[in-house]
């Protein structure tokens, strides 16, 4: 058929294109993030997690104020009235400590809050510098290639396979033990993670058509990184780092709890836990709050970094949904017919996810 | 016999990379002001006098190469210094408390292995099903806890309840196999299930996920019409192929495995190297941090060689480094 | 300026004083090394994606580069916009040598000569908003910003088809003839003198071809543009093309004027092309006897002596293994339709009774 042949069928098309055009007009662009805050807005799990997340926060910043409420700061002791004959914790509900007292008769509740302030600072603190870093690494090993690469990459892997606590011992025998080591320790290895995924990200990236129409217009390699490569990085980097800031808060308790990190008296998650270990038999609360306190804060960012994630990419989320149960609630975008196994469906063709992902 | 050369090149650069770490530990601490250093070692109340005995004891004034060389010498020798709080050579210290960490990795990493796999591939199977979904919420638990937190709650909550009722196999502490197998478990039982949760639940999701998108290659598919039972299919290529990943998830995790182990020791008291090591730190007790480093490096460098060694066993496609 | 070497074969189209061509190929040479993985990377071979291919295109007039996937037209391509380095030859653009120029040195040729790509849904970026994308060049080399700047993307929007209001939205939320024309606009931009257009329809229904054929046609007239224009379906070259090339594993077999070398191709290769294109009336489609070519495309990294079409040719003998054939003008045809076969097809001959072939 020649082309010529054609033509007349395809100004028909052109009028109805235009026609369609009409309508969508009204709509304007509905960036990327629009749409991911919208799929978000509908998982109530993620949803729940967030609040969780605020109201932690919010209790972390109004710590003074609990304070000014309970008379008890949290690094005073009250061997009166915080510990009983034998001289163990009392426990929650007692002379005004709500949830008790801890080994040597503080307040429980004021110490977990203020504990609360360390977990959170160090968690976004080491997740927003190592994104930064990791970033930045990623994206130049990604896009330079050639010797930048494989330095870059191999120092990466080299981060990644160290031993934390080893580096961690290290640095508090020579520094002495101090948040300083502790956040020096987490950023260490935040950026390396972050940076890893990111440099997988651009290799993958720089091979599309649009970075080489980019080079073809004259575009630099710093104009095509930041312009034309990045945008497409902050999705997934948006992920990562939701997620890590539960790793980064547990690496502090953890360490704290070494006694290479926070020292006493000041209140750590870790700290409060690891002296908890001596009283057991005697005091359930001065493990079980804390712990719960832990748990708590991570499994939502856990949950709302799955939810960030699943609402950046649908292809993931169907392909996940299925086994967090939580399909029942997500009916706009169940796109299994019920019944079937998920084996099935997983054999049937491949869809391409959407462009936005 | 190309297997031969990856190994022999593997194990020349396993060398190289411990004589780093070594070297690096080494300037790290001894590289500072010898004044410092001194203080340090003798203790913080020590008068001028005593740290001048130390410097000259240690040679610390001496320049800081020629150190180097004794430190290396001695390393050649399998001498590892000697132990600043009690004059016990690091070396004796090291082969005490080898034995609890040993039990505790190899017990450990097999537990996860078992429990992380097997329930991810029943999940896998019988994906959406209550047995599904259930082990995915325990996973998610599980990923959120940290390490002493679930040892905590698990002598709390097993522990102490069982003594308390005179059930008293499980036990907190250390005792060797040569006084009793089953003594040996009770002790070691709590510490492993401690070790092996979060990973066990990294392992379950990895392995869930790889088997989920594998059964769904067209591979699997053409197996199942050739008349392959079911089970077959899974576990012959399935799993297969869903392992190399699982497998490099092992070689990342290896490294990381000494920080838990470092924990769980410390949380039931097993004495072993990693609990003696960050006692070391109170103690200012460098030359049993050193030698806790560098066999940190042995550790991390063996068992990395043993991955790749599997890796390459698995993946066809990796057979030369 | 140097004169056209006589016998150089060069491509070109019958308006051909030595100043007019705007871009001329000479003598380019394109291998890629190919490399052992592994710690030690040995190059082992290398594959000749083009391979001593001279061509020239005279302003204003408009190339067409005919091809199978693997003839090493893309790289060609590429090659002339400056993406790729060149193993050896030259391109000379406009008076200048333009062959491996640093990035620095090519930054202003890069005003003059743009290219439209082959994928709608790959060669703009998902992230960016449509203006942004089609500013791209104002931005890059800094020839206007801000209210300037928009009211140039809106004037090119317009210019292709696009609906101006349309600046800020994402390339998803058009369709591909839209997202091509988003090309076209954006490398309108600058006011170029040359664009490449590589396989700039393929991916487009049939009927959307049209349009965007005749959109780059009006742009030409307006704006005195040359085109090296890509593309592996004959009908669309026939179409738009002033004079054509016709590409076989990284050698021209056969180039000249449209005309002759649609009426009467010379080369056995062009000839199966021309016979296998699809033909409207079903009458001339049943009647028609195709050419079948027996054999794989051979690779380009081991590719056959001689001239490189033999194994697959039906008028082949033993010399056209041995010898590669020059490209030249053939008896009876004009002095710039060139062909590089050793038994070029005769007037009338007709290759489909040479006993290799089934009427269809």
């Amino acid at each position: 058929m020649s082309i010529t042949g054609i033509e007349a069928a395809s100004q028909e098309t052109a009028a109805s294109e235009g026609a369609l055009d009409a309508d969508a007009a009204k709509i304007e662009g509905r960036s990327q993030w629009q749409l991911t805050w919208r799929r978000l807005r509908q998982d109530k799990v993620a949803i729940a997690a967030l609040v969780v997340i605020l109201v932690i926060v919010l209790l972390a910043i109004l710590a003074p104020a609990f304070v000014s409420i309970t008379h008890h700061p949290p690094n005073i002791a009250y061997p009166n009235t915080g510990e009983d004959a034998a001289g163990n914790p009392v426990g929650p509900g007692t002379n005004g400590f709500w949830l008790g007292t801890d080994g040597t008769g503080r307040d429980l509740f004021i110490r977990i809050l203020y504990g609360a302030r360390i977990s959170l600072f160090v968690g976004f603190v080491t997740t927003a510098i190592g994104a930064v870093l990791g970033v930045i690494v990623g994206l130049m090993a990604g896009f330079f290639g050639g010797f930048i690469d494989t330095v870059l990459a191999r120092f990466t892997d080299a981060v990644l396979a160290f031993p934390y606590v080893v580096l961690a011992l290290a640095l508090a025998v020579v520094l002495g033990p101090s948040l300083t080591v502790i956040i020096g320790v987490i950023t260490f290895f935040s950026w390396a993670a972050i940076a890893r995924i990111v440099r997988g990200q651009t290799l993958s990236i720089k091979e599309k058509e649009y970075i080489e129409a980019a080079r073809s217009l004259g575009a630099g390699p710093f104009r095509i990184m930041i312009f034309d490569i990045l945008p497409n990085l902050l999705a997934p980097v948006l992920v990562l780092a939701t997620l890590y800031i539960p790793t980064a808060i547990v690496f502090e308790a953890t360490l704290s709890y070494l006694g290479l990190g926070i020292q006493p008296p000041t209140a750590s998650w870790g700290d409060i836990l690891a002296d908890a270990q001596n009283f057991f038999q005697t005091s359930w609360w001065y493990v079980v709050f804390p712990a719960l306190a832990l748990l708590i804060t991570t499994l939502a960012f856990n949950l709302l970094g799955d939810g960030v994630r699943d609402a950046m990419d649908p292809r993931t989320e169907r392909v996940l949904a299925a086994g967090r149960g939580r399909r029942k609630r997500r009916g706009k975008r169940q796109v299994l017919a019920d019944g079937q196994s998920e084996l099935a469906a997983h054999a049937a063709p491949y869809v391409p996810p959407a462009e936005g992902s | 016999m190309a297997i031969l050369g990856f190994l022999v090149r593997r194990i020349l650069t396993g060398i190289v990379v411990v004589w780093l770490v070594a070297t690096g530990a080494f300037f790290l601490f001894f590289a500072r002001p010898v004044d410092t250093v001194a203080r340090q070692l003798a203790g913080h109340a020590a008068t001028p006098q005593v740290i001048n005995e130390v410097i000259s004891n240690l040679g610390l004034n001496q320049p800081i190469m020629v150190q180097y060389w004794h430190f290396l010498d001695g390393l050649l020798h399998g001498n590892l210094g000697y132990s600043y709080y009690n004059q016990e050579a690091v070396t004796t210290m090291l082969k005490q408390d080898l034995p609890p960490t040993i039990s505790l990795v190899i017990g450990g990493v097999i537990l996860w292995l078992v429990v992380g796999l097997t329930v991810g591939i029943i999940s896998a199977t019988r994906a959406r099903s209550l047995f599904d979904r259930t082990s995915s919420v325990a996973v998610l638990i599980g990923l959120s806890m940290p390490v002493f937190v679930i040892g905590e709650l698990l002598i709390l909550v097993v522990f102490v309840p069982s003594q308390q009722h005179g059930f008293t196999w499980i036990d907190t502490g250390y005792s060797g196999i040569s006084e009793g197998f089953l003594k040996w478990m009770g002790h070691m039982i709590l510490p492993w299930i401690t070790l092996a949760a979060v990973q066990a639940a990294v392992y379950t999701r990895l392995m869930r996920g790889q088997l989920l998108d594998t059964m769904g290659e067209d591979y699997i598919r053409t197996a199942r019409s050739k008349g392959l039972s079911e089970r077959r299919v899974t576990f012959k290529h399935g799993v297969r192929s869903a392992l190399t990943p699982v497998v490099s998830q092992l070689g990342v995790d290896i490294g990381q495995l000494l920080g838990g182990v470092v924990v769980v020791e410390q949380v039931f008291g097993l004495g072993g190297i990693g609990q003696v090591s960050v006692q070391a730190i109170d103690t200012d007790n460098l030359p049993v941090i050193i030698g806790f480093v560098i066999i940190a490096a042995i550790f991390v460098v063996v068992a990395n060689i043993v991955v790749d060694l599997a890796y390459a066993l698995l993946d066809p496609r990796v057979r030369i480094a | 300026m140097s004169e056209p070497q006589a016998g150089a074969g060069t491509a070109s189209t019958p308006a051909d004083a030595a100043g007019d061509d705007l871009v001329r190929v000479e003598n380019m040479v394109k291998y890629f090394p190919v490399r052992t993985g592994g710690l030690v990377r040995r190059t082992v071979g290398h594959v000749q994606a083009v391979d001593d291919v001279s061509l020239s295109i005279p302003r204003g007039k408009t190339l067409g580069l005919v091809g199978e996937t693997g003839s090493g037209k893309s790289t060609l391509a590429r090659c002339v916009a400056g993406l790729i380095p060149v193993t050896s030859g030259r391109v000379i653009f406009d008076g200048r040598d333009i062959t491996n120029l640093s990035r620095g040195a090519m930054r202003p040729v890069r005003r003059e000569v743009q290219m439209i790509f082959q994928d709608p849904y790959s060669s703009l970026n998902p992230r960016r908003r449509v203006g942004a994308i089609i500013g791209d060049p104002f931005a890059i080399h800094k020839t206007s910003t801000g209210g300037e700047r928009k009211r140039q993307v809106q004037e090119l929007m317009e210019r292709v088809g696009l609906n101006p209001e349309h600046y800020n939205r994402f390339p998803a939320e058009f369709s591909g003839g839209q997202r091509q024309r988003i090309g076209v606009a954006r490398a309108l931009a600058l006011k170029p003198k040359l664009i490449i257009c590589d396989e700039p329809v393929s991916a487009l229904d049939v009927s959307i071809q049209a349009q965007v054929l005749n959109l780059l046609a009006d742009l030409q007239r307006d704006y005195n543009l040359t085109y090296l224009f890509i593309a592996h379906d004959l009908e669309v070259v026939r179409h738009v093309s002033d004079s054509v090339a016709v590409m076989y594993l990284g050698r021209i077999g056969e180039s000249g004027p449209r005309d002759p070398v649609y009426r009467s191709p010379r080369h056995p290769y062009t000839a199966a092309l021309l016979s296998a294109a699809p033909a409207a009336d079903p009458d001339t489609a049943a009647a028609r006897q195709r050419i079948i070519l027996t054999g794989d495309v051979p690779s380009p990294i081991d590719p056959p002596s001689g001239c490189r079409f033999h194994p697959r040719c039906p008028k082949a003998e033993a010399v056209c293994g041995q010898q590669e054939p020059p490209l030249e003008a053939k008896a009876g045809d004009v002095a710039t339709h060139l062909t590089a076969c050793h038994f070029p097809v005769r007037a009338g001959e007709n290759l489909a009774v040479a006993g290799r072939s089934e009427p269809t």
